[in-house]
């Protein structure tokens, strides 16, 4: 395998670029057939149970997302002036494409119930016109508040914010609807501030962002990394090699994702950001080895040839274990992340190959001139070179204090880990201080929130909700709901039938109540029909049939953490407060699916690490033939995993789908220094009789300087993600200079300092050990000496 | 007998014109369909009796069932008349009636009868926006749109589901819920065939279809009507049955009274 590599690419450098080329162009005419997916449902496989009870729930209710457009002013909105203007912006919603009609709520389209003269009730619209004086604009806000429908949905109870509910045909709409609707208010406006919220427009928003992040942050960082390389080898047509080999990867990566038809999600979308780093760090320690002989050497070829002989096993090392970091996403419930994880894999094992195809005939194909004073002049002027032998003097003569130190940096990262508190909130994917955001907090702080779930009851016969303990348990049910923390509004059927009752009898004291027989709640709901109101408007809260019914439930926060904490709540409650015979209790809604994959993701992910720190333990003790060498392999991933993930418990920030994703990649980069690490210590030390301290004077002159190089270029290379507008892109960024950090420092400091306790015998592997290709080359190595 | 001579003869004209030319035909008088129409449908003898089953179908293919009788006695031919309505289904609403003085002049009065309060209410709903018992049916679908709110036009002569039609548009004389409607007059009953209504954009708001038309103690009946809403798949089928006319209904059965206690020799099975 070793010789076969560099022989191929060495002897037919073009037919090799010409079959890259190739299959570069075939993938790079799929990328165009890109489809966008920004719905966090599809976290969830569409058959899993949540979303099948959701989907069954907004079609028996007919019921739809929404954006929600706030209106707020400091003295009132209730003013003919502003009730005008929302006025006109309601008519231009009614007319707008993707916008359901008939399902907008806002004062000139929802239905109030009334007294009617002579005793009846009249169901009519809540703003029939637009009020002429300021004493009927007040009335209106009066009528919300007198309606447990619509109170708080609606309006606040001050009148200082009004909140219009748009039903949107589909999710993928909401960003061109929320675009239109801004429009209309920019057209024409007072003194008032309108807002725009709602989970889809942040969804769909964050789509189109995310094209903008992938266009900047991404080409950033790969033009930084290209300057960072430049920095250490000076010559650009050198250093172009692993950034083609990078953009090949992720051509073909994302090519054959679009083109297998699979939808970029949030997490494909940063696979390139994953891809190019990990591409370019096989090449940096080809390029670092080429650099530091190709002076010694006599051609390239030979140059190449020693290369590969030297990196071929660390380089598959490397890259196979981060392949298992990667492929072990597969394993996670959550379809995103599996994509996310198998065509990150891919990558890295075609960044794997090119760099044993695509760099060797790249740098046959180079006219020598380039490569004239390569490697000769600047060897040991970068600057990390002083300082790591300083590292390593240090680590290995306080190597007590050091292993301590280590010791309690990790129990005390550990107890972080502890401290992790799992949550995610599309919102929380724009930085503090985004539109987005603000209109969130402002519209949530008046309201009682623009978080909706559902909770539907069932029975199993027609009309099993007429029965007075059916609905008396709903009832008691929704009044639990309304109590939970977070919970700003609850409503349901009942509301209507204790509205009609009171209503109907001329508004008595203590008539606001449930009806008390089956007649009665069956013919206030025909009544209600009868005087007026939609058969629509009831149907969002009971089923034609009546044999399900659903309350609505609106949340301050979406943050998933604040949404289970009220199920729960109420879960608790059904527990000790079983409703009748035949009765089933479901949630739904787009806040409540957000709570299950992300308990989903929490296990799913525990999982997929734990499997495959075990596979890539397995394969350390394989490469080294030791345990002791395989368990010093994991201390820098281990380390690096507890350090990160216990600041991420420790500072309180919350645990969400990037920060689980970056997990593989943690274990993916850390693995591969301490291989490089002990791999290339090991083959010094064979070659160096066994002598520890020259081992390691010889591995922190070349070998450590590449993995240097990789720390200060991965780690500066992802500094201008820091100031991208998305938070999970800045989070990544900062995980990569973390990575980068803590592993390289554990390798540099930690693994020096354990090895010298390391009887020689583990060091070097089997002494008597048959190898072939590796005493021929050590035999060779000495003669040219 | 002379309408059917005549719409034969129409109809093989007509026949025999296609081929050749345009029917030369003068123009029918749109209002004057418009009126005989409506007046054939909602004042046809002097009072009369149904008893009316109604199927509501929403887009999933689910239906729910109305089950009446009702009752209808014309004060003005083309002007008041009222109606008075007791349900025997849904099941739980038994007993609750309804009753409406209709007035073309100004709004019409209603009052319902809830059994389980045994109380008289008045009803007040808009009756162009308002559904009739949750179905596709407006109130004013079902005692009929006056022909003297629009201003008609004659468009054409054409075959429509089974009949032979006049068709004839309609707009509004002020502002109202729809735009434009088309109304297809049935050449041998001419009693409405079909209607659609458009809303401003020239989007159906909902169709209504008549699709069994027989002759009842000599006034053609529409027996079968069926409401569709397109754009909520919503459709509602009413089937008129056991149709009485001019049976001298007093007017004393249109008055709180009777909404209590249903006269007996009209409502069945009580």
């Amino acid at each position: 395998m070793k010789r076969i590599f560099p022989g191929v690419p060495i002897r037919h450098p073009k037919l090799v670029m010409a079959i890259i080329a190739v299959l570069t162009v075939g993938a790079a005419l799929q990328l165009p057939k890109i489809k966008i997916d920004t719905d966090p449902e599809n976290m969830l496989p569409a058959d899993e149970p949540v979303r099948v009870i959701h989907r069954a729930v907004e079609e028996a209710f007919n019921l739809n997302d929404f954006l929600v457009l706030g209106v707020v002013d400091e003295r009132t909105v209730f003013t003919p002036e502003i009730l005008a203007r929302v006025q006109t912006i309601t008519e231009a919603l009614r007319d707008m494409d993707g916008v359901i009609a008939d399902d907008i709520l806002a004062p000139s389209e929802v239905d109030d119930i009334l007294p009617e003269e002579g005793g009846g009730i009249r169901v009519q619209t809540l703003m029939e016109s637009v009020p002429a004086s300021e004493e009927e604009a007040q009335q209106i806000l009066v009528q919300i508040r007198e309606n447990p429908i619509l109170r708080g949905k609606l309006a606040s109870d001050d009148g200082k914010a009004m909140a219009l509910f748009i039903p949107l045909e589909s999710k993928d709409v909401a960003m061109e609807v929320g675009q239109q609707v801004q429009a209309i208010i920019g057209r024409d406006r007072g003194a008032e501030q309108y807002y725009l919220a709602g989970l889809p427009v942040a969804q769909d928003t964050f789509g189109a962002a995310m094209f903008q992040q992938m266009a900047v942050s991404a080409p950033m960082a790969f033009l930084l990394i290209f300057l960072l390389m430049l920095f250490f080898f000076r010559r650009w047509k050198v250093v172009m090699a692993p950034m083609i080999l990078s953009m090949i990867t992720v051509i073909w990566t994302m090519g054959l994702l679009i083109g297998m038809g699979y939808t970029v999600h949030i997490m494909s979308s940063m696979i390139p950001i994953f891809l190019i780093p990990i591409a370019v760090l096989n090449s940096i320690h080809i390029l670092s080895s080429v650099h530091a002989n190709y002076h010694r050497k006599e051609s390239m070829a030979e140059t190449l040839h020693h290369t590969t002989r030297e990196l071929f096993l660390p380089m598959a090392f490397t890259s196979l274990t981060t392949v298992v970091g990667f492929a072990s996403l597969v394993v996670t419930p959550i379809p995103p992340v599996q994509v996310f994880g198998a065509f990150v894999a891919f990558g890295v094992f075609v960044a794997w190959i090119l760099s044993l195809v695509f760099i060797p005939a790249y740098a046959m194909l180079m006219p020598p001139s380039v490569l004239d004073k390569f490697g000769q002049t600047h060897e040991g002027e970068a600057a990390p070179e002083t300082y790591l032998h300083k590292i390593r003097h240090f680590a290995v003569k306080n190597r007590v204090a050091v292993l301590a130190g280590v010791s309690i940096v990790m129990l005390i990262a550990g107890y972080g880990v502890t401290r992790i508190v799992v949550n995610d909130n599309p919102v929380n994917w724009f930085k503090p201080g985004s539109p987005l955001r603000v209109a969130d907090q402002v519209m949530n702080q008046h309201l009682p929130g623009t978080y909706i779930v559902y909770v539907e009851l069932s029975g199993t016969d027609e009309g099993a909700f007429l029965d007075p303990a059916w609905m008396g348990w709903a009832e008691r049910l929704q009044n639990q709901i309304g109590q939970q923390p977070n919970v700003g509004a609850a409503s349901s059927v009942v509301d209507v039938l204790k509205k009609v009752q009171y209503e109907l009898l001329n508004r008595e004291p203590g008539s606001a109540t449930l009806a008390d027989s089956r007649e009665k709640i069956a013919q206030y709901l025909f009544l209600y029909e009868m005087s007026g109101g939609s058969p629509d408007d009831l149907f969002k809260f009971i089923t034609p049939g009546q044999d399900r019914i659903n309350i609505w439930v609106q949340m301050h926060r979406g943050d998933n953490q604040q949404v289970r904490a009220a199920v729960e709540g109420v879960d608790e409650w059904i527990a000790d407060n079983p409703p009748p015979a035949g009765l089933t209790v479901q949630w739904a809604g787009l806040s409540y699916i957000n709570v299950k994959w992300q308990q989903l993701m929490v296990t799913g992910m525990g999982k997929s690490l734990a499997g495959s720190w075990v596979v890539v333990l397995v394969m350390m003790i394989i490469l080294f033939r030791s345990l002791r060498m395989g368990l010093l392999a994991m201390v820098p991933l281990t380390a690096t995993i507890l350090i990160t993930y216990g600041w991420v418990g420790l500072s309180g920030r919350n645990y969400d789908m990037p920060i689980a994703v970056l997990s593989s990649l943690s274990l993916g980069l850390a693995i591969d220094f301490a291989i490089h690490f002990l791999q290339r210590t090991r083959d010094i030390y064979r070659q160096h009789n066994e002598n520890f301290e020259r081992t390691m004077t010889v591995f922190f002159h070349e070998p450590a300087q590449a993995l240097a190089r990789n720390i200060v270029v991965i780690a500066l290379g992802f500094i201008p993600m820091f100031f991208a507008s998305l938070v999970p892109y800045i989070t990544v960024g900062a995980f990569f200079f973390a990575i980068m950090a803590i592993a390289g420092a554990a390798t540099l400091v930690i693994m020096p300092a354990a090895l010298s306790y390391f009887p020689a015998r583990v060091i070097s592997g089997y002494r008597h050990r048959v190898a072939g290709g590796d005493s021929l080359e050590k035999a060779a190595t000495a003669a040219r000496r | 007998m002379r309408k059917f001579i005549l719409s034969t003869l129409l109809v093989s004209g007509l026949d025999a014109a296609t081929a050749l030319t345009p029917a030369r035909a003068q123009a029918p008088d749109a209002e004057a369909l418009m009126k005989e129409a409506h007046l054939n449908m909602y004042y046809a003898g002097d009072d009369g009796s149904a008893r009316v089953k109604m199927v509501i179908t929403d887009k999933n293919g689910k239906t729910r069932e109305r089950d009446f009788t009702i009752l209808r006695k014309d004060f003005a031919e083309g002007g008041e008349q009222r109606y008075y309505v007791y349900f025997y289904e849904p099941n739980d609403v038994r007993r609750t009636t309804f009753m409406a003085w209709k007035n073309p002049d100004g709004d019409d009065s209603r009052w319902i009868y809830v059994p389980s309060l045994d109380l008289v209410k008045p009803l007040s709903a808009n009756d162009k926006k308002s559904s009739f018992v949750g179905s596709d049916f407006a109130y004013e679908d079902v005692s009929g749109r006056h022909w003297s709110d629009d201003t008609h036009k004659f468009v054409r002569e054409e075959e429509k589901g089974g009949f032979q039609t006049w068709v004839i548009e309609s707009v509004p004389r002020s502002g109202d819920y729809f735009a434009k409607k088309v109304t297809w007059i049935d050449q041998g009953s001419r009693l409405v065939a079909r209607e659609e209504y458009f809303d401003g954009k020239g989007e159906v708001l909902k169709v209504l279809e008549v699709t069994k038309i027989e002759t009842v103690d000599g006034h053609a009946t529409a027996l079968e009507r069926r409401m569709t809403t397109p754009r909520k798949q919503n459709n509602t089928m009413i089937v008129f049955g056991s149709i009485d006319y001019d049976q001298g209904i007093s007017a004393d059965i249109f008055t709180e009274r009777y909404l209590k206690s249903p006269p007996r020799q009209y409502v069945a099975g009580q």
